[in-house]
């Protein structure tokens, strides 16, 4: 569905991305795992048209998303929830949630739709006429995921959506994350904790310094000492 | 807005459905008081109403490109002055005299070069879009003034008066002005807020205002930028153009300066004094500008004076306009018994 071929990325003259290569298909969870700086939101801005490669190229469902602007490539089917979560801060939980309804049409009813995502998140619908400055961080975290998920996309792009959050919330947006994967959407997540990557993840990419140096499944990667270094690096340096 | 977080669901759907349409009733009541008017006011004192039923209807579109999307437009009497225009082409010269006929045509040419102008606006957003729509109204200013033979140059254009629903009025002009065509004026003010507010309150207007907030945000949710905002400019210059009919209609003259950039400033500051953030609030704005620059006019020639004063102590003390401080003047006095018990 998704797909990057050697995808190079330069940010005002020094290499983000040196030519990443990764793929994404129906109904799959992926992770993108690396420590800060690594690239992976470069990766995922990149995806949503906010950054043109060098080289390399983006396609999802065939069609080259390349010099796409960044509404179409959310009208094609793809969920964008950002790092900082960017809920709109003038419009209410609710607004926040159908504005996607209407980007983008795509034969399901806004009802069902607006429906699914609160079952996804249900502790939302107690805050739907909060502004949404007057969220904490994971209930601007819940909104955004469900705001990318009303859009009714094929693909939903997470960054960071356990970043920052506290113990208390994490497992909410698990439970969240486990139940859009349920739907048959395929999910990628980056991620530079590894132990908030779910156990049922397809497969997991490794960054480091803009390329990845491993791909493949999670039990995989927890034998292999060199990636272990990386990905839980300072945290359990026993491993 | 500190709720604890059992008492939340109940209070917070109630506070959803009750503050949505005041913006609609504040100003249907006004308009309420502005239709029993007639029957306790002087000609005079409805004659003052008629350019505040105009430029209550251009703040309409006005703040749909201001408040709503985020755009300040320092050129928007363009629109206003293809409206007059429209009016007096269509009245002194082509013998047109239907009043409705001059409302479409003024609302299609307001819209058509709308179309052409925001295409390239609304590519930028805050003083570049400012000066840019700026120095389109200039641009047109000129061609109103330079063209003599077309426009009548600084004499301005004879603006007839109209028939309306096809029928003529044979009385005095104060008599049309303060009879049939202020109540004419008025329902049009009525349809045309109604119309408004369902732009504002539909998914259309949710996108503007998500994208008032951050266009960048907007994109990835999907939200086609520039056609919402080149959209929200069209149907804004609709509604100035369909003011500037009134206007003219009423001052029974096009000239010039209805396009001139000190007369965009005029709208920019009935915004402000009424409040850009709420729904009413330009329409309240445009009411107060229009009873207090007569007002000042009448006492003092340094009225430009008082209002740039006015405009200054506004900024300064009340930001959020007339509209702000009453709600804010509301919401204390609801607060109030709570602590002082």
């Amino acid at each position: 569905m998704l797909s990057l071929s050697n995808l190079k990325v330069d940010i005002e003259g020094s290499h983000i991305l040196n030519g990443i290569s990764l793929s994404v298909a129906a109904g799959e969870l992926v992770c993108l795992v690396g420590r800060n700086g690594a690239g992976k939101t470069t990766t995922f801005r990149s995806i949503m048209g906010y950054r043109r490669a060098q080289s390399g190229s983006i396609s999802f469902d065939g069609i080259d998303l390349a010099k796409l602007p960044t509404w179409q490539i959310a009208q094609r089917g793809i969920g964008f929830s950002p790092e900082e979560s960017e809920v709109y801060a003038d419009l209410t939980v609710a607004e926040n949630i159908e504005l996607s309804t209407w980007t983008r049409p795509s034969g399901r009813p806004a009802a069902t739709r607006i429906e699914e995502a609160y079952t996804v998140f249900p502790k939302l619908r107690q805050y739907l006429a909060r502004g949404g400055a007057q969220l904490s961080g994971g209930e601007r975290k819940m909104v955004s995921i469900a705001r990318a998920l009303t859009l009714d996309p094929k693909l939903l792009l997470l960054d960071e959506p356990f970043e920052g959050l506290s113990p208390a919330i994490i497992p909410l947006i698990a439970e969240g994350v486990a139940s859009i994967r349920a739907m048959g959407k395929g999910v990628l997540i980056a991620e530079s904790n590894v132990h908030h990557i779910p156990d049922y993840v397809d497969r997991i990419y490794v960054l480091e310094r803009g390329e990845v140096m491993f791909s493949g499944p999670l039990a995989e990667a927890y034998r292999d000492r060199a990636v272990m270094r990386v990905i839980a690096g300072q945290i359990d340096a026993v491993l | 807005m500190s709720h604890t977080s059992i008492g939340i669901s109940t209070p917070a759907t109630a506070q959803r459905t009750l503050p949505r349409p005041t913006g609609l009733w504040v100003l249907l009541g006004l308009l309420t008081i502005m239709a029993l008017l007639p029957l306790v006011a002087s000609p005079y004192a409805l004659l003052l109403m008629l350019p505040f039923i105009a430029y209550g209807i251009a703040l309409l579109g006005f703040n749909l490109l201001f408040g709503t999307t985020g755009l300040l437009s320092f050129g928007h009497a363009l629109f206003l002055g293809v409206g007059a225009y429209a009016a007096a082409v269509l009245t002194s010269k082509l013998g047109v005299l239907s009043f409705e006929l001059l409302l479409v045509t003024a609302a299609l040419a307001s819209g058509v070069i709308a179309l052409a102008v925001g295409a390239l606006c609304v590519r930028y957003t805050r003083i570049f879009f400012g000066m840019l729509t700026l120095a389109f109204g200039m641009l047109f200013h000129s061609f109103l003034f330079k063209f003599y033979g077309l426009t009548g140059g600084d004499q301005g254009m004879r603006v007839l008066r109209p028939l309306l629903l096809g029928m003529e009025w044979r009385g005095g002009k104060t008599a049309f002005l303060t009879g049939p065509f202020y109540y004419y004026a008025l329902a049009l003010f009525a349809l045309l807020g109604l119309a408004m507010w369902r732009i504002t309150q539909s998914p259309f207007g949710l996108h503007l205002r998500a994208i008032r907030e951050n266009a960048g945000k907007a994109a990835y949710v999907g939200v086609e930028i520039f056609r919402m905002r080149l959209a929200a400019f069209v149907i804004s210059a609709v509604y100035g153009g369909i003011g500037g009919v009134i206007l003219a209609v009423t001052t029974g003259l096009a000239d010039p300066e209805l396009a001139y950039w000190t007369h965009s400033g005029n709208l920019v500051f009935m915004a402000v004094l009424g409040g850009s953030g709420s729904f009413a609030g330009p329409a309240v704005g445009a009411l107060a500008f229009v009873v207090l620059q007569d007002f000042v006019m009448s006492i003092t020639q340094y009225w430009r004076f008082v209002m740039g004063g006015t405009l200054v102590l506004l900024v300064v003390f009340l930001p959020q306009g007339l509209s702000g401080a009453i709600e804010l003047f509301a919401v204390r006095r609801k607060e109030r018994p709570p602590h002082a018990a």
